[in-house]
């Protein structure tokens, strides 16, 4: 096959795709419950016992604290359809327009954008400030 | 036939992989089941796909030339009629049976082939979403006693491509079952869905491309269980669409890992060869250790398939 050709049907072919899914509703986020949230955190943290959760008024994520006092919080969000999660250690937080941005120190999870509300950009802010201060090597010491 | 003139198949299927995933979408849109699309999720996949061919063509030359020089060094030369295409077709659906096993046990090609396992979706675009480093596993070696049998390279690269054509519809949950001959001898939609869950039960299973006898015979056949959905993506998912981040994450975590002071030789060359999972203080899962605390968890299900 001629490499135009394949060039033209392979670049059409996915933007025709990409857009007929757009425009179906395929590219709607998760919204998470508490229950839901849960069960996500629990397919990939299945050892982990959860003593807190806090879920987002968008429903977009939710933070999660373990019965293991010296555990590091959670954080499980809407990965498009679905969801993914990590622990919050070795990351930068920083304040935007309306939420919060997780930059984390991990190439397959660069970050993560938290669309908050401005009570719960605060108290989240506050909350994972605190819990990775307690964590620190520097609190150990 | 002039063996050097073998179609390439991966290529001219391209529009009936387009129409197949239309026709896949629109089923599902009017059944109201049988699989799910998201779009950030399949345009990755079909960017993954197109670039595993774009790096088929800007790097194809290095398996051709290793084949080429085998090729001159064997004195056997099998043809090119139908009985010795059938053959070949049979005997490289093994290699891709090893292949693809070591993809799943060796940290280095695993690197490779994790990006075809990436998506927590399982439609027809997951087939697509394949491997950009597959020629720096150096898993083109695993084909050369197929050349040094007798077998023209380019007629092993055709059966090659056939198989990975063949494993395109198996990408999808609009199919439950075929019929049980079929299900018998052939890799299908069900035991390739096992192949693709995160649960503990269907970690290492089901590596056939063509026929799933291969798995039978060597003791890592799971068939698909009622009771226990497949959970599609990885033990740990990526949190990323970036097609660059899919293609690269696990070198990139290789290299972290090997690097990283303090270590033995053999410590930094086990983060790179041993089995996925691998660490050299034991604070990571490996699917024995998964394995092993989903049965501490779920005592019953001792014994069943694949646990
Ligand atoms: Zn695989
Ligand atoms: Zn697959």
């Amino acid at each position: 096959m001629p490499l135009e050709l394949l060039l033209i049907l392979v670049i059409g072919g996915i933007a025709a795709i990409a857009v007929l899914l757009h425009l179906t509703g395929r590219s709607n986020k998760r919204v998470l419950s508490a229950a839901s949230a849960r069960a996500a955190w629990q397919r990939q943290f299945p050892e982990s016992r959860v003593s807190q959760l806090i879920v987002a008024d968008n429903g977009h994520a939710a933070l999660i604290r373990d019965a293991e006092a010296s555990a590091p919080l959670g954080l499980v969000w809407s990965f498009g359809a679905d969801t993914v999660a990590r622990t919050l250690q070795d990351i930068d937080l920083a304040r935007t327009n309306d939420g919060l941005r997780l930059s984390f120190a991990d190439y397959s999870a660069p970050r993560v954008l938290l669309h908050l509300t401005p009570t719960e950009t605060n108290s989240w802010q506050q909350m994972i400030a605190d819990h990775s201060a307690i964590n620190s090597p520097l609190a150990e010491a | 036939m002039d063996p050097l003139t073998l179609p390439d198949v991966t290529q001219l299927a391209v529009p009936i992989f387009i129409a197949a995933i239309l026709g896949e979408f629109l089923w599902i849109a009017i059944k109201g089941r049988g699989g799910r699309y998201e779009t950030r999720d399949a345009v990755t996949s079909l960017i993954m796909g197109a670039g595993s061919v774009a790096s088929g063509i800007l790097l194809g030359f290095i398996a051709w030339g290793f084949f080429m020089l085998l090729w001159r060094l064997t004195p056997l030369d099998l043809g090119t009629s139908i009985w010795v295409i059938g053959l070949c077709f049979i005997l490289d659906d093994l290699r891709y049976y090893w292949v693809h096993r070591f993809g799943h046990r060796i940290r280095w090609v695993w690197a490779s082939h994790v990006n075809h396992h990436s998506s927590q979706h399982y439609n027809l675009t997951t087939a697509l979403r394949q491997t950009w480093t597959g020629t720096f596993t150096f898993m083109m070696i695993v084909r050369a006693p197929l050349v040094l049998l007798g077998f023209h390279p380019a007629l092993v690269l055709f059966v090659g491509g056939l198989n990975l054509v063949y494993q395109f519809w198996i990408h999808t949950e609009a199919i439950k079952k075929m019929p049980r001959w079929f299900e018998a001898v052939m890799n299908t939609p069900s035991h390739h869905r096992a192949h693709h869950g995160r649960n503990p039960r269907y970690l290492d299973c089901n590596y056939a491309g063509v026929f799933i006898i291969w798995d039978k015979m060597f003791g890592t056949f799971v068939p698909e269980q009622d009771d226990d959905p497949v959970d599609y993506g990885l033990v740990f998912n990526i949190a990323t669409f970036n097609p660059l981040r899919v293609a690269f994450h696990e070198w990139v975590a290789i290299y972290k890992d090997v690097t990283q002071p303090g270590l033995t030789l053999k410590q930094r060359l086990a983060y790179a060869f041993a089995p996925p999972g691998y660490s050299h203080d034991g604070s990571r899962d490996s699917s024995e250790t998964i394995k092993a605390k989903h049965l501490a968890r779920n005592p019953k299900d001792a014994g069943s398939p694949g646990l």
